[in-house]
């Protein structure tokens, strides 16, 4: 039997900080058979060398968003399975084995999570760190990001109409679409770099326009959202109250940032289409 | 041509590091091509003011902070007009020799910054005030300066401060003859650094309890003195070795019988440990910080997030495949030669020269600091 090809695709934007580590644990998962395609949106910084020095395959230039690169880089790849990173994670080595081993013993599957740690400098990032903690094991806010081909190919990729929430929403058209959602039990490290505030609101308002349009889209979505999993594992907030204030706040702020956002798209869409109303 | 270097100690000075010795290991050998080197660094007890060292002059003035204002002076009495150019060799507090030296063209060197360093050397106070407000003042008064740096991680770390007409140098390094010895039979890790907060060994220490829970019969060698010797020697779980201070052979040997090698400081210049060990056919797995990132990329190691749950899981995978199919040695462990090193920054020296007419050096200005 042939060994099977993973492809991971990594989206970039000026992701010069953190673009090495991440290829370069690509390039070092256990498993041979691996490829590695950099799709990056018109930098302005060397993300591109320092990936090409980093040991990536290719690195294409496509834009304008990170789902439509996704797509062209799962287009640019070849392997059976497709994985999906982001430029600032940093795989632990046995994520490609536990990925192929996953899919052929279970034929059942058709794509995979893979479970996350969060770090980073910084009190913000610490209560980060505390909330993804909380996230393992939740499926209404865990998704999928390793795909038999064939299953990526029949749902029709990433929705190139959303920025955020993209990855519930192909999640979502998966379970849709009749495929079992298998894990992995190694894991992704999430370089949080250092959280502040004001820059989170900023992020979440930007999302907050295709939260609407994922809200729309789905319609049970708004499961993601609630984010009632924070307290199904009431010990760890009781072991750290400072950081579950702070992870309170930073929700907030959040969930602040995300309603500004929505509600800027909403009076956009009724100043683009006012028939709309 | 005649070259003044200002540093703020020499390699006679008693807690002289890998600074030193990048600068001692390019100018002897610009004295040995036939340059006029000078080195401008502070007073050493014990050692005189004014000699010839591999060829060069040597000149010690000034302490830990008064080593500054004795170099503009030295400069002013004996100075002007006896050198081609001169280099600022910049470790964390600066010379600002470019504001000072009028008639001569100056380039700076930076090894590395300091950063988060801060907290683990100084009290809160002190850190805060030197983090946030002294050392990005120090860095940016480069900002209009051509800087030469150690690695891409210094390159990122000053252009940050808006310094961005930098010079990426290679390191240099002197591999030792590889030991005649066995790789271990069980499963062994070698971590090698000053006992200090910012080298973070209880990080390899929490790894190494966590990884052992999947390999039982692993063993961590922690080699080194300092302040945090007994404290971890206390602590230490089964199969974790403190050493202490081993001697060169010994820590060579060591180096080369283990399967991996670990770094876990919160940031270098280079990480020059990991071309050692890479040398001695003993691959790395570095925190992915500042430095490290750079040595264990050019020495083909692995960069794992900084947390000791993160360390422990690349150490359980990559044990057995490293004791299965031990790593040749590589030549240099990604670094370079000295001499390699010694004619870059000639190169690069010239080309800033070449730039800069010595007749048209940058004006006088009022220290705003």
């Amino acid at each position: 039997m042939s060994t099977p090809t993973v492809s991971f695709v990594v989206p970039t934007r000026n992701s010069a900080r953190t673009i090495a580590a991440c290829v370069l644990s690509l390039r070092n998962q256990t498993y041979a058979s691996v490829e590695v395609v950099v799709v990056d949106n018109e930098s302005t910084d060397d993300t591109a060398e320092r990936a090409l020095a980093a040991g990536a395959d290719r690195v294409v230039i496509a834009g304008p968003e990170r789902c439509a690169q996704r797509n062209r880089g799962a287009a640019e790849s070849r392997g059976e399975f497709v994985v999906f990173i982001d430029s600032d994670m940093v795989l632990e080595p046995a994520i490609a084995s536990q990925i192929v081993e996953q899919f052929e013993q279970h034929p059942e599957l058709g794509a995979l999570i893979i479970p996350e740690h969060s770090f980073g400098d910084g009190f913000w990032t610490r209560c980060r760190v505390l909330e993804k903690s909380l996230y393992v094991g939740n499926e209404s806010v865990e998704a999928a990001r390793a795909f038999r081909r064939e299953v990526f190919d029949a749902v029709g990729g990433w929705n190139e109409n959303l920025t955020a929430a993209e990855d519930w929403d192909l999640d979502d058209r998966i379970r849709a679409h009749g495929v079992i959602v298998g894990r992995v039990d190694a894991f992704i490290w999430h370089d949080e770099g250092k959280l502040r505030l004001r820059g989170t609101f900023g992020k979440k308002r930007y999302y907050g326009q295709w939260i609407a349009a994922y809200l729309d889209a789905h319609d049970d979505g708004s499961r993601r959202i609630r984010r009632s999993g924070l307290l199904d594992k009431k010990g760890d907030l009781m072991r750290h109250p400072i950081l579950t204030g702070g992870m309170v706040t930073l929700k907030s702020v959040e969930a602040a940032g995300i309603y500004a956002g929505m509600r800027d798209a909403r009076k956009e869409r009724v100043a683009v289409l006012p028939d709309a109303r | 041509m005649r070259i003044l270097v200002l540093t703020w100690r020499d390699l006679a000075h008693s807690a002289a590091g890998g600074a030193e010795v990048y600068t001692e290991q390019v100018t002897r050998r610009w004295a040995a091509a036939g340059h006029d080197v000078t080195v401008f660094a502070s007073a050493v007890a014990g050692r005189p003011a004014d000699e010839m060292v591999d060829g060069y002059r040597v000149v010690r003035r000034g302490g830990r902070l008064t080593v500054y204002r004795a170099a503009r002076k030295w400069y002013a009495e004996n100075g002007h007009g006896q050198f081609d150019v001169v280099i600022d060799m910049v470790n964390t507090v600066p010379f600002r020799a470019h504001q000072w030296i009028t008639d001569t063209p100056v380039i700076a060197f930076f090894h590395q910054t300091a950063e988060e360093c801060w907290h683990y050397n100084s009290p809160l106070p002190v850190a805060v005030l030197g983090r946030y407000v002294l050392e990005p003042r120090w860095i940016r008064a480069y900002r209009d300066r051509t800087v030469m740096v150690v690695s891409q991680s210094t390159a990122d770390a000053v252009a940050r401060f808006g310094v961005h007409n930098t010079v990426i140098l290679p390191e240099g390094f002197e591999p030792v003859a590889v030991p005649a010895v066995e790789k271990e039979s069980q499963p062994t890790v070698v971590w090698c650094a000053r006992l200090v907060p910012y080298k973070r060994p209880q990080d390899m220490v929490e790894a190494a309890r966590i990884a052992r829970q999947q390999i039982p019969d692993l063993q961590v060698w922690i080699m080194g003195g300092g302040p945090m010797l007994d404290d971890l020697r206390k602590d230490a779980p089964e199969g974790v070795h403190i050493l202490g201070r081993v001697d060169e052979n010994d820590k060579n040997e060591r180096m080369a019988r283990a399967h991996v090698h670990v770094a876990t400081s919160a940031r270098e210049g280079w990480g020059l440990v990991v071309s050692e060990a890479a040398a001695l056919g003993t691959p790395t797995i570095a925190y992915n910080t500042p430095g490290l990132k750079d040595s264990t990329m050019a020495a083909k190691g692995q960069l794992c997030p900084p947390r000791p749950e993160a360390l422990a899981a690349f150490l359980v995978e990559a044990l057995p495949r490293l004791q299965a199919t031990p790593v040749e040695p590589l030549p240099y462990g990604g670094a370079h030669s000295w001499d390699v090193v010694a004619d870059s920054m000639e190169a690069a020296v010239t080309a800033f020269l070449a730039t800069t007419p010595a007749s048209v050096a940058s004006p006088s200005r009022v220290t705003v600091a």
